[in-house]
């Protein structure tokens, strides 16, 4: 009898004494890249992020393939941005992808405008669409801004220790290095976009007040000033008069915002054009994230010195 | 049997008015003395379409009027932690009144009613209730996400003209494979046109649907369907309707800008093999590109042959009587362009000419279509 048990005690001690596997990373999938970014950022090595929407692409529109159901289908965890930025998408994404860990009311689904205390233009009387294909819950491009960022990083690292609680303290070690990193390189970025906070800025369509917030830029008007619909002739030849009213302006579009027609009018508006990316690119990690706010600071700085030049060359 | 439709008809009224004014008539924080509340009202959205035609063929008012095509009343919400809730009733102008009797008369039908479970694991879903059955890439659709003003003929003229929606229970499992993959099979009760309604057998049927990125911007889908239940045409010799259908769509949506080029091109087959006599067929492909921002075109080619379920304005041209639907053989050419200046709306003009290949039948006609969705009108799928 005991030398039966020989054989199983030997197999017991070999298992004992290999090394313990390392726990599965966190499978996340982020809407946004830019959410993705901070994912990566306080979940570390726990955790394998996704991003759904690429970053050359509007996040109002992305194409609901099934391609991208499938991964949302695997995830532990969805991360999205919220105030209905990807209503047009992310619902038939979670229904086709039946994956009960990302459900509505579970702790694998995850809407980051929680943390935003203050949302930008919430709409103060009624609404129709008449006014565009507006955000009834108000302004939802808030990742442009490091503050609401770093707040949003606390808020994923809270849900990651609900996860994974073994991890909770690595999360929200990692979430705090990361709003001190968006503090450090706070400064500096003001002061790269400093000579644009003093000029009028045009910009394509509602995608950047909260960096105007965060920045201090004067945004005079609007090209698409209703969302999802074309801007009428009438429309742009006011902006091109305001722009010539003040003496030149920045226009400011993300890249995706039909880059032909607004090189014509910024051309018709004799003032400088800038489209940098509108999320940020493929850089994992913080790092991925704080080059994005030195591309659009830079763009703006590069802007800001081109309009300076003009109005210099053309005399009051 | 009028008379109750429209009282259907009033009391889905009612209960939107009830819906939209139950905000302003009662305070929200009176709610727990009076039980009326809206804060937990399902979402609901309606969307007209309006339809004006001519044609150069047929001279019946059917093919020459302006009407309400269809609206639809769409109401949407979780039910429980366990289900979510979609309902959608249409009304249209009714069809078949009396001679003489004119028009402006509306029916109502309830288009589908089903929950979706929404915590089962393991990649499965399940509906209950009323829904369109997964059968290729027509039927499901409701009529406004139609590239043009009908369904092909080549699909119509076998799965007849309102596709069939039906009672029952739908099972999906998403296959585990590296690609998307979907597997859908379900039971139903046989009650549209093409199915025999007095029988006493289910309808049973299967969808596997594949779907394969190309790049980033293309993707290519590949379906096999298939459904099996009692046959209600009467021409048919065969007492058991058994359909397959195999459909191919390649889609691309330019990652350029927002609102760039766009292009879906879909083809389908539906095959109908019976004992006796010529095996019913059809065949579609059409294809709609988007041009400019608010503008897309679209052309569309279709057959049927031996198809048991033709359109009515070819029973009543050629047919030897009302009863016997059969088309011998039917080609449809469509061309449109659509104005969308939103979302939410859009203007479509097209041409389509429908005729027998030995010119025994022919309409050539013009339509004008224009739509409004107004309310939360849940996403269309990809």
């Amino acid at each position: 009898m005991k030398a039966r048990m020989i054989p199983a005690v030997a197999l017991a001690a070999l298992l004992l004494a290999l090394p313990a596997p390392a726990p599965a990373a966190l499978k996340v999938v982020a809407t946004l890249s830019d959410l993705g970014r901070v994912v990566e950022a306080v979940g570390g090595d726990d955790v394998e992020v996704t991003v759904l929407c690429p970053s050359d692409r509007d996040p109002h529109y992305l194409p609901a393939k099934p391609s991208l159901a499938r991964k949302v289908g695997k995830a532990d965890l969805l991360v999205y941005n919220g105030l209905e930025l990807e209503i047009a998408w992310l619902p038939l994404l979670i229904e086709k992808a039946r994956n009960p860990r990302v459900g509505l009311g579970s702790d694998g689904l995850l809407d980051c405008s929680e943390a935003v205390d203050t949302v930008l233009e919430v709409p103060a009387g009624g609404i129709d669409r008449g006014q565009g294909d507006i955000h009834p819950e108000g302004n939802p491009h808030y990742t442009l801004d490091p503050r609401r960022m770093a707040a949003v990083a606390h808020l994923v690292a809270h849900r990651l220790g609900l996860l994974d609680p073994d991890g909770a303290a690595a999360y929200a070690e990692r979430a705090a290095a990361f709003a001190a990193l968006m503090a450090a390189n706070d400064a500096r970025w003001r002061e790269t976009a400093a000579a644009a906070a003093g000029l009028p800025v045009v910009i394509y369509r509602k995608h950047w007040e909260y960096l105007a917030d965060w920045l201090g830029l004067e945004i005079v008007g609007e090209i698409e000033h209703r969302p999802g619909i074309a801007p009428s002739p009438r429309h742009i030849q006011q902006m091109i008069d305001l722009a010539e009213a003040r003496g030149g302006v920045i226009v400011l579009g993300a890249a995706w915002d039909h880059p032909d027609a607004l090189r014509d009018v910024a051309r018709r508006m004799r003032s400088p054009l800038i489209q940098p990316p509108g999320h940020c690119g493929d850089a994992p990690g913080a790092a991925g994230y704080v080059a994005f706010l030195d591309e659009v600071s830079a763009a703006l700085a590069g802007a800001a010195a081109e309009l300076e030049e003009r109005r210099s060359a053309e005399g009051p | 049997m009028r008379g109750t439709k429209r009282i259907l008809l009033g009391a889905a009224w009612a209960v939107i008015m009830a819906g939209v004014s139950a905000g302003g008539v009662f305070a929200q924080g009176a709610s727990t003395a009076t039980g009326v509340s809206n804060l937990l009202n399902p979402a609901v959205s309606i969307n007209a379409l309006f339809l004006g035609e001519t044609s150069r063929d047929i001279d019946d008012a059917e093919a020459n009027r302006i009407d309400l095509q269809e609206a639809e009343l769409r109401f949407t919400a979780v039910v429980d932690p366990f289900w979510q809730a979609d309902m959608t009733v249409a009304i249209h102008p009714e069809h078949g009144h009396e001679e003489g009797e004119g028009g402006g008369h509306y029916a109502v039908d309830l288009e589908e009613a089903f929950v979706r479970a929404r915590q089962l694991p393991a990649g499965l879903g399940l509906r209950l209730g009323k829904f369109y059955l997964p059968f290729g890439k027509q039927v499901p659709l409701h009529t406004h996400q139609y590239a043009f003003v009908r369904a092909p003929v080549g699909v119509t003229s076998l799965l007849g003209e309102h596709a069939p929606a039906e009672v029952g229970a739908e099972l999906a499992w998403n296959v585990p494979l590296p690609w998307w993959s979907e597997l859908t099979a379900y039971a139903v009760n046989g009650d549209a046109g093409i199915f025999d309604a007095e029988d006493r057998d289910l309808v049973f049927g299967a969808r596997w649907s594949q779907m394969w990125d190309v790049s980033d911007d293309a993707t290519y889908e590949l379906g096999l369907s298939a459904l099996h239940g009692p046959a209600a045409d009467p021409a048919a010799e065969d007492p058991d309707l058994d359909l397959v259908g195999l459909d191919l769509t390649l889609k691309w949506i330019s990652s350029a800008h927002s609102h760039g080029p766009a292009l879906t091109w879909t083809s389908e087959v539906v095959l109908r093999p019976q004992e006796g006599g010529d095996d019913p067929q059809g065949f579609s492909s059409q294809l709609q590109y988007r041009l400019l921002r608010n503008w897309w075109a679209a052309v569309g080619f279709s057959l049927a042959d031996s198809a048991p379920w033709a359109p009515d304005a070819v029973v009543e041209s050629f047919t030897p009587g009302p009863q016997v639907r059969v088309a011998p053989s039917l080609r449809e050419y469509k061309i449109n362009a659509t104005y969308a200046p939103s979302e939410f709306s859009f203007l479509r003009g097209e041409v389509s000419y429908l005729h027998d290949p030995d010119e025994d039948f022919e309409d050539l006609r013009v339509s004008l279509q224009w739509t409004f969705t107004i309310g939360s009108h849940p996403a269309h799928l990809y």
